[in-house]
């Protein structure tokens, strides 16, 4: 009888994730804590468990004891067609790496299957798959001109020729969620911070790609990372400041590993730039939030996965009128709010679903305002604002809530309208 | 010997060595399939040589967590997360009552079992032992401790059966795995209390004289050494070396 051969390979899973697979108790804490298996009226196969148990039972299958006599036994493609379609709809919060009793790293093991699977035909999810595409002919994934990269910039803004810090603004501040960019530069030109910008030199950090388990596609991710890195350095800044948590969680763990080394520049979060002047007493603020309820949602990218959790809260805490409360699951423990890992573009239902839970427990403290400092939470999280409330998208303005329902701002947006700082945009400034 | 030679101690020796023989097989097989793995993220897969999984491990453990404040000395891990298991503390104070009993009863039976099995062959080869350490006398000294930590091994156990026989989100979630490695700690722990029941004359009553000591004795070493020691490699027991790598690899975990 000839041999079979095995069903699945090791491609993309180091030696200690094989192992990782192995350690597993079966406890059940992960299940427990999982925003999809939750958002999925607990579907079996969803729960991070149940996919650890899958994916060992593939690996037994190809190469345990039975196998080693026997010959492998046959994964089918339906099983594993199925097994790739419920890990695609994890948001990779990690949440079940934070509980797990034996402290695997899931996040990391939840992309390098999903790197697997996508060899193998299965992944990714939906629209996902245009990502490589799109990040590699445009350098960003919303079909921009990179030559436009600084159209963003309004003549207010002052942009530094020379300067210690460089502002990397990502592609959702530059192009699709501008406020965030505005909002960023006013506060830093006001703080009296100058900043650099890499403008066409700025490609996207390939978060999505990343996450999706799309890494090894002609090696955009590898690719973006050495030319960012290294026009960040050739730039001469001893400091970069992101205002993404994608873009930071990228800079801080993936860009170490896609280079081979830790690159030669501090990384901080607008968040550490304000609390910093805030313990300083050198933040004039101009407005106040006249004893609004305020609450802070950890973006899973920037709190769980790099470890900041403090800095946005002394910033929120410290806003003018501001009665800062903490919502349940918060910081190490955060309900994530869905966006993550590819979700938001590859099963949107399920962001907004995940997302109104979120917002359940911003309401549950009798919030005002539901801030984070994230463009994506930003995004999904005010969807799922206007599905629990049934209303249709307002940005925040501190002047006019006349329904009082929550709003939904990132913090830097909430420093600027409070600092007396415009927070239009340059097509809105031009309307006028 | 006595004590075992209602079938040699011979006999016993064999499947000793046969327990171990097919403990190092598992234990290869499951290094040879980590191996298969890369030395990093986003690395090619290796070429498959067993020294790889031990270098990966290695170079995890020795690697700076990017995160911030996720710093932590290998001593931590060691005392607080694998001695202590203090993640399981975090989550469920019973569970981690549960677990903690059935690791340190464990441990201790295992370890006493492995010295008492030293000094056996040690005086099985002709070796002269100070009177103390005769395997007679040493019987006699480690039966309280061995008393006391089999009763710490049953109340976990007996926690753990009654929490996946009665809690339906539990009992629904359980699998083979998870049974069989139960049940077959559970027969060796009833298997030694019985039989040290049997010794010392609990059953005369019933009709078990002490002379069915030696055979029920090495009913429940020959089980034993297969089941806490051949099928480790093969079953849900792996994590009993799997868990702490992981916890070193990964600093404690997030
Ligand atoms: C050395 C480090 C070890 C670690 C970190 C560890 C960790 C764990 C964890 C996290 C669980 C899941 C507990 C839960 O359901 O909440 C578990 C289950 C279990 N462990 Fe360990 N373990 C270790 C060693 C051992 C040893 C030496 C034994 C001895 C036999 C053992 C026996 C068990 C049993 C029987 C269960 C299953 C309980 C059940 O069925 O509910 N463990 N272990
Ligand atoms: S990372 Fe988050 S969404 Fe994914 S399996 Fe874990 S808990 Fe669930
Ligand atoms: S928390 Fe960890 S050990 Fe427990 S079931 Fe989930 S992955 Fe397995
Ligand atoms: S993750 Fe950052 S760089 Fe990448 S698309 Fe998003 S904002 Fe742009």
């Amino acid at each position: 009888m000839a041999k079979r051969t095995p069903s699945i390979n090791t491609n993309n899973l180091t030696a200690v994730q094989i192992m990782e697979i192995d350690a597993c108790t079966r406890c059940g804490e992960c299940v427990d804590w999982c925003p999809t298996y939750d958002a999925k009226d607990k579907s079996p196969g969803l729960a991070p468990r149940d996919k650890i148990k899958r994916w060992k039972s593939f690996m037994d299958r190809s190469y345990g004891l039975r196998a080693k006599l026997f010959g492998p036994k046959p994964v089918n493609d339906d099983e594993m067609q199925e097994f790739s379609d419920d890990l695609y709809h994890c948001t990779t919060c990690g949440v079940c790496g934070t509980v797990c009793e034996v402290g695997i790293n899931t996040v990391e093991l939840w992309e390098s299957i999903r790197a697997n699977l996508v060899k193998r035909g299965n992944g990714p999810y939906g629209k996902q798959n245009m990502f490589p595409k799109l990040i590699k002919e445009y350098r960003n994934p919303y079909m921009k001109d990179q030559k436009d990269r600084l159209l963003w910039i309004p003549d207010d803004i002052k942009i530094a020729e020379k300067a210690d810090v460089l502002y990397f603004a990502g592609c959702t501040a530059g192009f699709n969620q501008q406020v965030l960019g505005v909002c960023t530069a006013r506060v830093m030109n006001k703080l009296n911070v100058p900043f650099m910008l890499l403008g066409e030199e700025e490609w996207c950090c390939c978060s999505a790609l990343i996450r999706t388990g799309q890494p090894h596609i002609d090696d955009v991710p590898k690719v973006s990372a050495i030319h960012n890195v290294e026009a960040i350095e050739a730039s001469g800044v001893k400091t970069v400041m992101f205002a993404c948590a994608g873009c930071y969680r990228v800079a801080t763990i993936d860009w170490p590993r896609l280079i081979g080394r830790k690159p030669r520049f501090k990384i901080v979060h607008i968040a550490d730039i304000l609390a910093d002047h805030i313990k300083h007493g050198k933040i004039k603020w101009e407005k106040s939030l006249n004893n609004q309820i305020i609450t802070y949602h950890d973006p899973c990218h920037l709190g769980r996965h790099c470890g900041v959790y403090e800095t946005p809260r002394i910033v929120l805490e410290n806003l003018p009128g501001a009665r800062f409360v903490e919502m349940d699951r918060i910081r190490a423990e955060q309900r994530c709010c869905g966006a993550g890992g590819g979700v938001k573009a590859g099963i949107p239902d399920l962001a907004v679903g995940i997302s109104s839970t979120r917002i359940n427990d911003a309401q549950a403290v009798n919030a005002d305002i539901m801030s984070s400092t994230c463009p994506f939470c930003r995004r999904n999280l005010g969807d799922g604002r206007d599905n629990v409330y049934g209303v249709t998208g307002t940005d925040f303005d501190l002047r006019d809530n006349p329904e009082n329902e929550m709003q939904v701002e990132d913090m830097i947006v909430l420093v600027a309208e409070l600092m007396g700082l415009s927070t239009k945009i340059k097509s809105q400034m031009e309307e006028e | 010997m006595d004590y075992y030679s209602g079938i040699s101690f011979g006999a016993m020796i064999m499947i000793a060595f046969i327990a171990i023989a097919v403990f190092l097989y598992g234990m290869f097989l499951n290094i040879k399939k980590w191996s298969l793995g890369s030395t990093g993220y986003g690395l090619e897969p290796s070429n498959g040589s067993i020294g790889v999984f031990l270098k990966t491990l290695l170079a995890a453990i020795k690697e700076e967590s990017p995160k911030k404040g996720h710093k932590q000395s290998l001593i931590t891990t060691l005392v607080l997360d694998i001695l202590l298991q203090r993640r399981i503390l975090r989550r469920n104070p019973l569970r981690w009552f549960m677990h903690i009993t059935i690791f340190v009863g464990w441990m201790a039976l295992f370890i006493f079992s492995l010295i008492m099995f030293l000094f056996e062959v040690i005086e099985l080869i002709g070796i002269e032992l100070p009177l103390a350490l005769h395997p007679e006398v040493l019987r006699d000294t480690m039966a309280v401790p061995n008393d006391v930590f089999s009763y710490i091994l049953l109340v976990g156990i007996i926690i753990a059966i009654v929490r996946r026989l009665f809690i339906s989100d539990v009992r629904e979630n359980t699998i083979a795995y998870d049974s069989v490695f139960l049940a077959g700690l559970t027969i060796i722990t009833v298997s030694g209390f019985v039989s040290d029941w049997i010794r010392i004359g609990l059953f005369v009553d019933y009709g078990i004289p002490e002379v069915a000591s030696p055979p029920a004795a090495f009913f429940h070493v020959i089980i034993s050494l297969l089941f806490c020691i051949a099928y480790i490699p093969y079953s849900k027991y792996m994590h009993m070396i799997a868990a702490p790598l992981v916890l070193l690899a990964n600093k404690g975990g997030e």
